[in-house]
């Protein structure tokens, strides 16, 4: 977590961070491709550059998925979910990441061995769904969406472009930046890393969490579970009450695991 | 290509302090968010249609007329799947046409268009400085208000040549609209790489750039721009202060539900 904080003491890093978020919004903002969900959500090629941004720029790629959604919600309407579309963009910049130096071990993002693939997948996995969690979560609470109709889309949304585009993105642009010296390791080398049994432990956790709140959002918001410890006028639809104390602790344990790594 | 919502008239509306201009779309969001009921939400809507008058916004509304559209219409049709309550009025499969599913869906719906409306409105009255400097006054830390300040100005610069780049690969033939969807999202890749790189040209100059200024000195730098409390924003934040009641007022005396299942 520290990362995130110490990034805004580097002038190199806000810079970093603006860029982050004008890219995105940038190609945000006028390419959209296929709407998946005519209104709500579209097959966008932006959502490639907060993953691509967070393997070179880290923490700085963080902020900068979170205000560069906020920019492109701005032009395209905002609403009280938004603030919680910030923290999940937040998430989405974060995590790969945190996970690649956890799990890559040194390896680059751009290795093209079957195992360098699987971990990429991974990566770009766990921030897919926690972002998805996180917006899925917060629209069913407030009654805005159910959360299997976001939840759902939006992972599909974001792991296309990380699959589709971000990898050709990546090659291209990993090496480059590597030797201008502009990696976020380069940038700040003053961010020391904590012991990998710690970051593994909150790994693990992040992975329950987010899996565990993606399940249950799904089956709760759907009707398809009716918890029998909950009273019976709370599960009925739009089931906000149940997605709210049974998905809530979920994602909150995602981010504890989060903030462990 | 204009991007920018930002409508320059002199109204009272576009001179208000911007830390009231923040505070009314939170207003907005919350006097939307504690009604249900179509009916309910029409005073909000009314006030909303007047500041667009007051403001001469219709042109960002009739820019975003289809976004309004199609906004209520799913917001209506994904509620009536997903809130399966009330005797149903008509069979058809998947979905669950009742009087109750078709108020919540439109009342929904209509929430929706109406936050979106106020985004417009906030939109087409703000300057991107007025919104950076009411997040400092709401105490955002300078850099991070900065950052966003940064990034609304580099926006335009990098859509214009991402836009530039696609018209020079169209020149050359290159079809961005060919292939299914995937395929349709592949193609881009060689739009975002040299924008991506253009982009990473000036990070360097631009923190030498800052930094040569002093950026980083102060945690409180001085500023050339200054927005004076007048009496047009005292009156202003009593009518949002009572907006918001009357909202909360409507939820609590259950005026705003859609019915007895409230």
């Amino acid at each position: 977590m520290s990362d995130l904080r110490l990034m805004w003491r580097n002038t190199r890093m806000v810079v970093l961070c603006a860029i982050s978020a004008a890219l995105y919004a940038a190609v945000l903002v006028p390419f959209k491709v296929v709407p998946l969900i005519p209104g709500v959500t579209e097959l966008r090629p932006a959502n490639a550059i907060p993953i691509v941004c967070s393997f070179l720029f880290g923490p700085a790629a963080a902020w900068g998925s979170a205000i560069g959604n906020m920019i492109g919600d701005f032009f395209g309407g905002v609403s009280p979910g938004d603030i919680f579309g910030f923290f999940a963009n937040l998430a989405y910049g974060w995590i790969p990441y945190k996970v690649w130096e956890l799990i890559g071990r040194g390896q680059s993002p751009i290795s093209r061995s079957p195992l360098g693939i699987l971990k990429y997948v991974i990566a770009c996995l766990a921030a897919s769904v926690l972002c998805a969690d996180l917006v899925g979560w917060a629209d069913n609470v407030l009654v805005i969406r159910p959360f299997a109709m976001l939840g759902n889309v939006i992972i599909f949304n974001n792991m296309v472009s990380a699959l589709v585009l971000s990898p050709f993105i990546l090659a291209a642009v990993y090496p480059r930046v590597k030797k201008g010296r502009m990696l976020y390791t380069d940038v700040m080398p003053e961010v020391k890393l904590k012991p990998v049994g710690i970051r593994a432990f909150g790994f693990a956790l992040l992975i329950a969490g987010e899996g565990g709140a993606w399940i249950c959002g799904n089956l709760l918001s759907t009707g398809y579970w009716a918890p029998k410890f909950l009273p019976a006028w709370m599960i009925v639809a739009p089931y906000d009450k149940p997605v709210a104390i049974i998905v809530g602790p979920f994602i909150l344990l995602a981010f504890a695991g989060l903030f462990m790594m | 290509m204009p991007i920018y919502l930002y409508i320059d008239r002199g109204t009272f509306v576009h001179r208000l302090h911007p830390t009231v201009k923040v505070f009314a779309l939170f207003v907005m969001f919350w006097s939307v968010y504690w009604v249900d009921n179509p009916l309910a939400l029409a005073p909000v809507g009314l006030v909303m249609l007047w500041i667009a008058q007051l403001t001469d916004s219709w042109p960002n509304f009739y820019r975003l007329r289809w976004l309004f559209a199609i906004l209520v219409f799913t917001t209506t049709i994904a509620w009536m799947v997903f809130y399966r309550r009330g005797a149903v009025l008509v069979d058809v499969p998947i979905f669950h046409v009742s009087r109750l599913s078709l108020v919540f869906g439109i009342g929904r719906g209509i929430k929706l268009a109406e936050l979106l409306a106020a985004s417009v409105l906030f939109l087409s009255t703000t300057k991107i400085e007025e919104f950076t400097y009411g997040l400092q006054r709401m105490r955002v830390p300078y850099r991070v208000s900065f950052a966003i300040s940064l990034s609304f100005r580099l926006v335009p610069l990098f859509i214009d040549s991402a836009v530039t780049i696609v018209d020079a690969q169209r020149l050359r033939g290159y079809d961005f609209n060919e292939g299914g969807p995937i395929e349709r999202v592949r193609r881009y890749v060689p739009v975002v790489i040299p924008v991506f790189m253009g982009a990473l040209r000036k990070a360097n100059n631009m923190a030498m750039a800052l930094e040569a200024r002093g950026f980083g000195f102060s945690h409180e730098p001085t500023t050339f721009i200054d927005y004076p409390v007048t009496g047009a924003d005292i009156i202003a934040f009593a009518f949002l202060i009572a907006l918001g009641t009357l909202s909360f007022m409507l939820y609590w005396t259950g005026l705003g539900g859609i019915g007895p299942l409230k």
